[in-house]
C-alpha cells in the first residue's frame, strides 16, 4: 500500500528520523558519486497548481538522481483550465498509470484530498497556508549538518507565521525532534488561538530570537500590505529584520536560514543573507536529497503509514478482470494447443 | 374515512397536554383525541405504543434550490425529503437562481410545491429582501406577501448597510413580515472557511472570528428593538450570539432565533484532516459555545430548531476545503440527531422538543401549522415519533437529491416514523407492519 507524505503533523519521530537518514545517506552516496536506488520503473507526476520554481526543479532532480521518469503538469496547461474539477485531473492521472504524485496547490487541504483519490504515494510540495513538510526536512537537515543534532536547540521562527506553510512544517518538525520553537512576528500576521502549534509565541523581535541557535526568516508578501495587515514594509523591516544589529541578540554561532525567495531589504539585510551565519544556500542543495529520500521512502514503505487519511478507492478495479469463463476457456483452448503439439 | 392513532404518547406543546391516548384523524382533519375517543366506524388503524403523536414538525431554514440549482435539489426530492423527515411544513430560502424577489416566482414555488410529484408537505416561501439579493434595493415586499412569502431575508448575503436594514425592518413592520436575518460581517469573513481558532491555525485555514456574527447579531437585534420589527436570527453558533439575544429579549426587542443540529453536536475540531461536510456558516465553534447554546436551548433563549437543509451536488463538496460550499442536507436526520444529542441528554423534556420542532417556529412565521387542535390547521398535520427507535443515519439512502451529510454513519435514538398532512404522506420502512390494521 501507498505511503503518502502529506505533511510532518502525521509524522513520527522515527519516520522523520528515518527520512533524515536517508536523506544524509543520498547526500554522501550522490557526492561521492556512489551509487544511488535506481527507481527507473516509477513515473511520478509533478502537478504544480501554484507556481514555484526552487520546489519544482528539486523534485526533478530528485527523480532524476533516482533515475525516475518525471510527468509535468501546471494548471494552465491541465485540463483544470477547461473546467475540470480538482478530484477528476487527481482520478485521471491515478489511470495514466502513473505511480506517485508531488502535489502543489493554492488550498491548504488539497495534498489530502488527492491522497484520496490517487490511491498510490502522494508528496506534498506545499498546500496553501497549511504544510510543506520536504522544506522542513531539508532545513533539518541542514541544522543537524551545522549544529549535530537537533534535540535541546533553540529555534526562532520569524515573519509572517500566518500564511506560512514552511512555519508549521518545520515547527512540526523541530518540536517533534526535540528542539524549542518560538514563533516570532506582528500581531496580525500571528493566528490568535496559537494552543494546537507546538510553539511559544512572541511578538517582539528581541524576546523572540535572545538565545536563538537557529533563525528561520519567512518570507513577507507584498500582498500582506493590501489586506492592511501591515502599513508599511519599513515599519515592519525596522521592527522585525534579521540584521547585524539583531542578531547581536542571538547566539554567538547562530544560524540565519530563509525558505526563499528572499526579499533583500525586507524580512533579512545583505548581513544576514549572505555573511557567514547564513545557510541559506545550502538549504535550497539538501532539498534535492530530502527530496529523493521522500520519493525514496513513499515508494518503498511496506505498510500504510497509521496517520494519513486511507486511500479511499472510487471504483474497485483499475483493469476490467476478464470474466472467469473467459478466462478458463482461453486457458483449456492453449492446453488443447499444448497436447495438440506433444502429440 | 377515519384513522386511528392508538395508545401513543400524545405531546401538543400548542396546549402544553402530555398524554398517553389516542387521535383519530377523519377525511383529512383531526377530529379528535385524548385518553378515551370514539372508537366507532375505524378505517385503519396504526399502533403508536411506545411512540409520540406530535404536530407536524415545521422547519424555518430548508434551501430546495429550485429554480436554478435542481441539479443540488428539487422541489419535488425536497419535499419528499422534509416528509421522510417528519416535516409537514418547510419555510424555503430565496437564495436560488433567480432569486425569490419577486411574485412570480413565489407561484411557482407554491405550484411545484402542490403538484402530485412533491412530497405533500406545506411550502413557505421566504422572500428576498433585496432585488437579486444585492444588497442595493429593496424588493416589493407588499407584492411579495400577496403572492404568499411568510418572511423576508437575504439569506447567504447579509445586507451590510445599516441603514438599508433599518428601512427593510420599517417596510416589514408595516406588512408584519419577520425579517430572518444570517448574521455575518463580511468584512471579517472574507476569504474564511472555518471558526477562526486554534484549529484553524493548526490546518492553515482562514477562520471566520466570532465577532463577525457577533456584531451583526447585534446590530440586527438593536435595529429590531427600535424599529420594533419582528426578527429571527437564523443558526446561532457563538456563546456570545445567544448571549446577546437574551439581552435583547430582556431589553423587550421582538427577536427569536434557532440552531441547527450541526452547531449543537459538533466543535470545529470535527473537520479533522479538512473534511468538507463540516464546512458551514456561521462554523463550528468549541466546547464552550456548545454548553453555552445548550444552556440556551435549555432556559428558551434559543426558541427553535431548523434542519437548515443546505444540498450540495457531490462535485461541488469533493473538492479543497477553501473552495466548498457553505452547509449540509439535513432534514432527514434532523429528529434522530435532536431527539439523540438533547431529548435522550436531558436538555430537553419531549414536550420543549417537540415544541422547538413544530409549536414555536410555526408562531415565529405565523405558519397555521404546529398544533393538533381540530380545525386550526387546514388539513391534518400529525407526526408520529418512535423516540426509541436505534438506527444509523445513511446519507446515501435518503430523499434527498444531495448525500453531503455530516451525520453519515452515526448512530442515531429516534426516528420520525409515520408523517400525515392531510393523509398519510411517509410511513418509515422501520414502522412494523404489524402495527397497521386496516379493519374491514
Amino acid at each position: 500500500m501507498a505511503r503518502n507524505l502529506l505533511g510532518i503533523r502525521h509524522l513520527t519521530q522515527d519516520d522523520i528520523q528515518e527520512l533524515l537518514s536517508l536523506s544524509a545517506d543520498f547526500k554522501l552516496r550522490i557526492l561521492e558519486k556512489r551509487e544511488v536506488p535506481n527507481m527507473s520503473d516509477q513515473v511520478v507526476g509533478m502537478l504544480f497548481f501554484e507556481n514555484s520554481t526552487r520546489t519544482r526543479v528539486s523534485f526533478e532532480q530528485a527523480a532524476h538522481y533516482l533515475k525516475m521518469k518525471s510527468a509535468n503538469f501546471s494548471s494552465g496547461g491541465s485540463s483544470m483550465a477547461k473546467g475540470e474539477t480538482f478530484s477528476d485531473t487527481i482520478t485521471t492521472l491515478r489511470y495514466e498509470r502513473l505511480n506517485g504524485l508531488v502535489i502543489r496547490h493554492r488550498a491548504s487541504g488539497s495534498a489530502a484530498l488527492a491522497a484520496r483519490y490517487f490511491g498510490g504515494p502522494v508528496l506534498n510540495a506545499g498546500d496553501g497556508q497549511h504544510e510543506h513538510p520536504t522544506q522542513a526536512l531539508g532545513d533539518a537537515l541542514t541544522i543537524i549538518e551545522r549544529k549535530g543534532e537537533l534535540k535541546g536547540l533553540q529555534v526562532s521562527i520569524v515573519g509572517d507565521v500566518e500564511h506560512s506553510r514552511v512555519a508549521r512544517s518545520n515547527a512540526w518538525l523541530l518540536s517533534k525532534m526535540g528542539a524549542e520553537v518560538r514563533f516570532v512576528g506582528p500581531r496580525t500576521l500571528m493566528p490568535a488561538h496559537m494552543q494546537m502549534l507546538p510553539g511559544e509565541v512572541h511578538y517582539d523581535l528581541r524576546s523572540g530570537i535572545d538565545g536563538a541557535d537557529v533563525i528561520i526568516c519567512l518570507r513577507l508578501q507584498k500582498e500582506r500590505m493590501a489586506d492592511g495587515m501591515l502599513s508599511s514594509i519599513t515599519e515592519y523591516a525596522s521592527m522585525y529584520q534579521v540584521n547585524r544589529e539583531s542578531l547581536r541578540w542571538a547566539n554567538r554561532d547562530c544560524i540565519v536560514m530563509h525558505p526563499g525567495p528572499i526579499n533583500r531589504g525586507v524580512e533579512v539585510d545583505d548581513v544576514a543573507a549572505d555573511g557567514e551565519r547564513s545557510v541559506i544556500n545550502s538549504q535550497i542543495e539538501n532539498g534535492i536529497f530530502v527530496r529523493m529520500a521522500s520519493l525514496y521512502w513513499v515508494f518503498t514503505s511496506k505498510a500504510k503509514s497509521p496517520d494519513s487519511p486511507p486511500p479511499k478507492l472510487r471504483v474497485a478495479k483499475t483493469v476490467p478482470a476478464q470474466p472467469k469463463t473467459v478466462a478458463r476457456t482461453a486457458a483449456k483452448a492453449k492446453k488443447a494447443v499444448a497436447g495438440s503439439k506433444k502429440k | 374515512m377515519k384513522t386511528l392513532l392508538k395508545n401513543g404518547r400524545i405531546l401538543d406543546p400548542s396546549q402544553d397536554l402530555d398524554i398517553i391516548g389516542h387521535l383519530v384523524i377523519e377525511d383529512t382533519q383531526v377530529s379528535e383525541f385524548g385518553a378515551e375517543v370514539d372508537q366507532t366506524d375505524i378505517d385503519e388503524v396504526y399502533d403508536c405504543t411506545g411512540m409520540w403523536i406530535t404536530p407536524g414538525l415545521v422547519d424555518p431554514h430548508v434551501h430546495l434550490r429550485e429554480p436554478g440549482q435542481q441539479h443540488k435539489e428539487t422541489i419535488a426530492s425536497g419535499t419528499q425529503a422534509a416528509a421522510a423527515g417528519g416535516f409537514t411544513t418547510i419555510a424555503c430560502m430565496p437564495n436560488t437562481e433567480p432569486a425569490l424577489d419577486n411574485p412570480a416566482l413565489i407561484d411557482f414555488i407554491l405550484d411545484k410545491a402542490a403538484s402530485p410529484e412533491a412530497g405533500g408537505v406545506f411550502v413557505a416561501p421566504v422572500g428576498a429582501l433585496t432585488v437579486d439579493m444585492a444588497g442595493e434595493r429593496l424588493t416589493d415586499l407588499s407584492a411579495l406577501k400577496r403572492a404568499g412569502i411568510v418572511a423576508a431575508s437575504d439569506e447567504g448575503y447579509p445586507l451590510q448597510n445599516s441603514a438599508m436594514m433599518q428601512q427593510a425592518m420599517e417596510f416589514c413592520v408595516q406588512l408584519d413580515l419577520p425579517i430572518m436575518s444570517h448574521c455575518e460581517d463580511l468584512s471579517l469573513t472574507k476569504g474564511a472557511s472555518m471558526n477562526d481558532g486554534a484549529v484553524s491555525a493548526m490546518l492553515g485555514l482562514k477562520g471566520m472570528p466570532r465577532s463577525a456574527e457577533e456584531i451583526m447579531v447585534m446590530r440586527n437585534c438593536l435595529l429590531s428593538l427600535h424599529t420594533n420589527c419582528q426578527l429571527h436570527v437564523m443558526r446561532v453558533s457563538t456563546w456570545g450570539a445567544v448571549e446577546m439575544i437574551r439581552q435583547a429579549k430582556y431589553l423587550g426587542a421582538p427577536v427569536t432565533c434557532e440552531i441547527c443540529p450541526m452547531h449543537f453536536t459538533f466543535t470545529d475540531e470535527a473537520i479533522g484532516e479538512f473534511q468538507t461536510h463540516y464546512k458551514i456558516t456561521p462554523p463550528l465553534r468549541t466546547q464552550l459555545d456548545i454548553d453555552i447554546i445548550l444552556q440556551g436551548l435549555n432556559d428558551g433563549t434559543i426558541d427553535c430548531i431548523s434542519s437548515d437543509h443546505s444540498p450540495h451536488a457531490s462535485h461541488e463538496v469533493e473538492v479543497p476545503f477553501e473552495d466548498a460550499p457553505f452547509g449540509h442536507s439535513g432534514l432527514e436526520s434532523t429528529v434522530g440527531v435532536t431527539l439523540t444529542m438533547l431529548t435522550h441528554r436531558g436538555i430537553l423534556t419531549p414536550l420543549e422538543t417537540i415544541r422547538k420542532l413544530s409549536t414555536k417556529p410555526a408562531q415565529i412565521l405565523r405558519l397555521e401549522a404546529g398544533t393538533l387542535k381540530p380545525g386550526e390547521t387546514p388539513v391534518a398535520q400529525v407526526t408520529v415519533i418512535d423516540p426509541e427507535c436505534q438506527w444509523t443515519f445513511d446519507r446515501h439512502k435518503t430523499f434527498s437529491k444531495s448525500k453531503n451529510s455530516p451525520f453519515h454513519a452515526m448512530a442515531l435514538k429516534g426516528k420520525a416514523m409515520l408523517t400525515f398532512c392531510g393523509g398519510e404522506i411517509y410511513r418509515d420502512a422501520m414502522f412494523p407492519d404489524a402495527r397497521y390494521t386496516i379493519n374491514e
